[in-house]
């Protein structure tokens, strides 16, 4: 009942890069994710949208590794592959931005840009890794590349501490060093739940890079407005299962909005 | 920079505080109030007001005065090392003072049973190391608060140093020991030791500007450049010159900044360091991009542990014996903790330097300084003491570019 997919999407769309089959989850009694379908391009962005509970951030940290799906299948470029842990999710290049984001904002955009993966200078050898001494200038360099990559204007200094710079500013970083790990899969949850216009003009605009430079980027929102200006597809996700996917071109925000609260079943037009 | 008259005192302060020296100025001004109070403002006074004075004794600021101020802040400058980095990690630690007077207590003992000196300090170093990590285990893998676990710690190791000592007294006599605070460095091989210090700084600064404007990134202001070489030369050379003129620097100084700035470049220049001020700012995202949490809260307790230790040594060394009131019993802990924290460094984390912990422990000391020489008494002293604490934080507190209110 609640598990239509929408054939035309999927045969319209680009081979996916990831994709995850029949994922179960239950967390005691809740059954969370009753065999959910998704997947994800290179160079698309992919909105997940649900009502709450309907299993979409379940889903975004099943795929991150975060928790451990019950049964369910991945495939990375349609090769089977296994995600139980987020090292298991960063070696395959998938990446999250959490909502709070998670940056220290005592640190400077460089240092958080490189944290827990800084450059050391060469030629100090005989100390442990975690002793030698950092490569500061290559680590704002690099900052200074993964800012320009997204085209942060609004950044004057790599060398400013988080704590000082706006929304925005932070959600920029936030998936700049998302990014800089090496990912080719950028999951967004509420990027621009707490922006202003400006800031969120700003994170869409990242989003769009994003998609230009080849990633699949999936992207979890309540705002249609944003969801429809980004997306290429939509996945509605209700009561823990697949409503549909649509392509964003062929349907409408009145329509998303009866597939997340009511499915599809009772009266959607989309059902031709 | 032209000075821009719409910007208030606490706005200009807090752009002063965003620069890289910026840490500096709180406890500096404290410094500079407390040395101009007791060195300039009451000889004055008492000169101005006391017809029957024999002219202006600047008791004070005299290098004998400087040179006892260095040397009784040392170990209270050890500790608070110790005790920022943990502060770094938004813990603390109450039992760094006990952990030093067992560790004393221990030097004492071994040697009276016939270790040579050095040996004896080289086991206590151990056994500290041990205690502090002992207690970071119980924190990071038991899971309980740091406060709880180092308060045990506090009445515990209290307890073990008085088993240690039970008459509650051990004189020092061994040569190797007693001369960490006797021997002084020949004066010209001080001021050798300052201008290679000054010149070593100096080079790596300039280096590091040819360095950035050949990797093509922003500069600093040249001022502001040979404002910290100028500023530093002056801080080192003021304070050579001073000791010299009444004894020499003394090996304790030396060994003392030797550990500081060891201490200082792992937690701001290696990746353990920059782990410690990410777990310190937001511990999620450390544990998000892979740093084993856990392991580094025990490293940072491990070090506290053992700069307890090369403090309890210090002081052996500088009191020539081992008492209970002059480590875990006395003032050392509480002294030690307002020195980190009058530096400048957080109580929650994240935020601080162990370059400023000294400063702190100089303020503690000039002030406790101070008011001995002008007769006052230890009600006054403690008094005294917790008014410069409040007002040090406040101006911390004030000055941070996130405001009153935030962290």
């Amino acid at each position: 009942m609640s598990q239509v997919t929408d054939q035309s999407a999927g045969l319209l769309a680009p081979p996916p890069h990831l994709r995850v089959r029949g994922i179960h989850k239950s967390f005691g009694g809740v059954h969370a994710l009753r065999g959910v379908d998704f997947e994800v391009a290179r160079g698309e962005v992919m909105a997940l949208v649900g009502d709450n509970g309907a299993g979409k951030s379940t889903l975004m940290k099943v795929l991150a590794g975060a928790i451990a799906a019950d049964t369910g299948d991945f495939f990375l470029d349609e090769r089977p592959v296994s995600v139980t842990s987020p090292n298991d999710a960063t070696d395959l290049g998938i990446q999250i931005v959490y909502q709070d984001l998670a940056l220290c904002e005592n640190l400077d955009v460089a240092a958080n840009l490189s944290l827990g993966n800084e450059p050391v200078r060469p030629g100090w050898g005989f100390l442990p890794r975690i002793l030698r001494p950092i490569d500061d200038l290559e680590m704002e360099v690099k900052a200074q590349k993964a800012i320009a990559r997204l085209q942060v204007q609004t950044l004057k200094s790599v060398r400013a501490r988080v704590g000082g710079l706006s929304g925005g500013q932070r959600q920029a970083i936030a998936i700049a060093r998302a990014v800089g790990a090496e990912s080719s899969v950028v999951m967004l949850d509420e990027p621009t739940a707490a922006l202003g216009v400006a800031q969120t003009r700003q994170v869409l605009d990242v989003v769009k890079r994003l998609r230009d430079t080849g990633h699949a980027v999936v992207y979890i929102s309540h705002n249609m407005r944003d969801i429809f200006e980004v997306a290429d597809r939509i996945c509605v996700l209700r009561h823990g299962g697949n409503v549909a996917t649509w392509r964003t071109a062929d349907t409408t925000t009145d329509e998303i909005v009866v597939a997340m609260t009511r499915g599809l079943d009772q009266g959607a037009p989309h059902a031709s | 920079m032209p000075a821009n008259p719409s910007l208030s005192l606490v706005n200009r302060l807090r752009i002063l505080r965003e620069t890289q020296f910026g840490a500096f100025v709180p406890v500096l001004l404290a410094l500079a109030a407390i040395w101009g109070y007791f060195g300039l403002a009451m000889p004055l006074w008492e000169h101005l007001t006391d017809p029957t004075s024999d002219g202006l004794r600047l008791i004070f600021l005299s290098p004998r005065n400087i040179y006892n101020l260095f040397m009784q802040s040392a170990v209270i400058a050890t500790l608070a090392v110790g005790i920022t980095v943990v502060l770094l990690l938004g813990d603390i630690d109450l039992s760094a003072a006990a952990t030093a007077g067992v560790c004393a207590a221990l030097l004492g003992v071994l040697m009276l049973a016939g270790v040579p000196g050095w040996l004896a300090c080289l086991i206590v170093m151990v056994v500290g190391t041990v205690m502090g990590a002992a207690q970071g285990l119980l924190i990071a893998y038991v899971g309980i608060p740091s406060f709880v676990v180092t308060l045990a710690g506090l009445l515990g190791f209290q307890g073990v140093m008085q088993k240690i000592l039970p008459t509650g007294n051990l004189n020092i006599s061994d040569p190797f020991v007693r001369g960490i605070a006797r021997v002084l460095i020949p004066d010209l091989l001080g001021i050798l030791i300052a201008c290679a210090l000054v010149g070593l700084l100096a080079f790596a600064a300039l280096r590091r500007r040819a360095q950035r404007a050949a990797k093509g990134l922003e500069l600093d202001s040249t001022t502001a450049l040979w404002g910290q070489i100028g500023f530093f030369t002056v801080l080192v050379f003021s304070a050579v010159l001073t000791m010299n003129a009444y004894r020499s620097v003394p090996l304790l100084i030396v060994l003392l900044i030797g550990l500081t700035a060891l201490i200082g470049w792992v937690t701001t220049s290696t990746p353990f360091g920059r782990s410690i001020f990410a777990v310190g700012g937001n511990a999620e995202s450390a544990r998000r991009v892979g740093m084993d949490v856990k392991r580094i809260r025990v490293a940072a307790f491990g070090i506290v542990g053992l700069l307890a230790a090369i403090g309890g040594i210090f002081g052996a060394s500088r009191y020539g014996s081992v008492s209970y009131t002059a480590f875990a019993g006395g003032s050392l802990l509480l002294e030690s903790i307002g020195a980190a924290v009058i530096g400048g460094t957080s109580l929650f984390g994240g935020r601080g330097s162990v370059w400023n912990a000294i400063l702190g422990a100089l303020v503690i000391g000039s002030l406790g300084n101070g008011l001995d020489l002008s007769g006052a008494s230890a009600a006054d002293k403690l008094m005294f003491s917790g008014a410069i604490l409040l007002l040090a934080v406040a101006i911390d507190a004030v000055s941070r570019s996130d405001g009153p209110g935030g962290r």
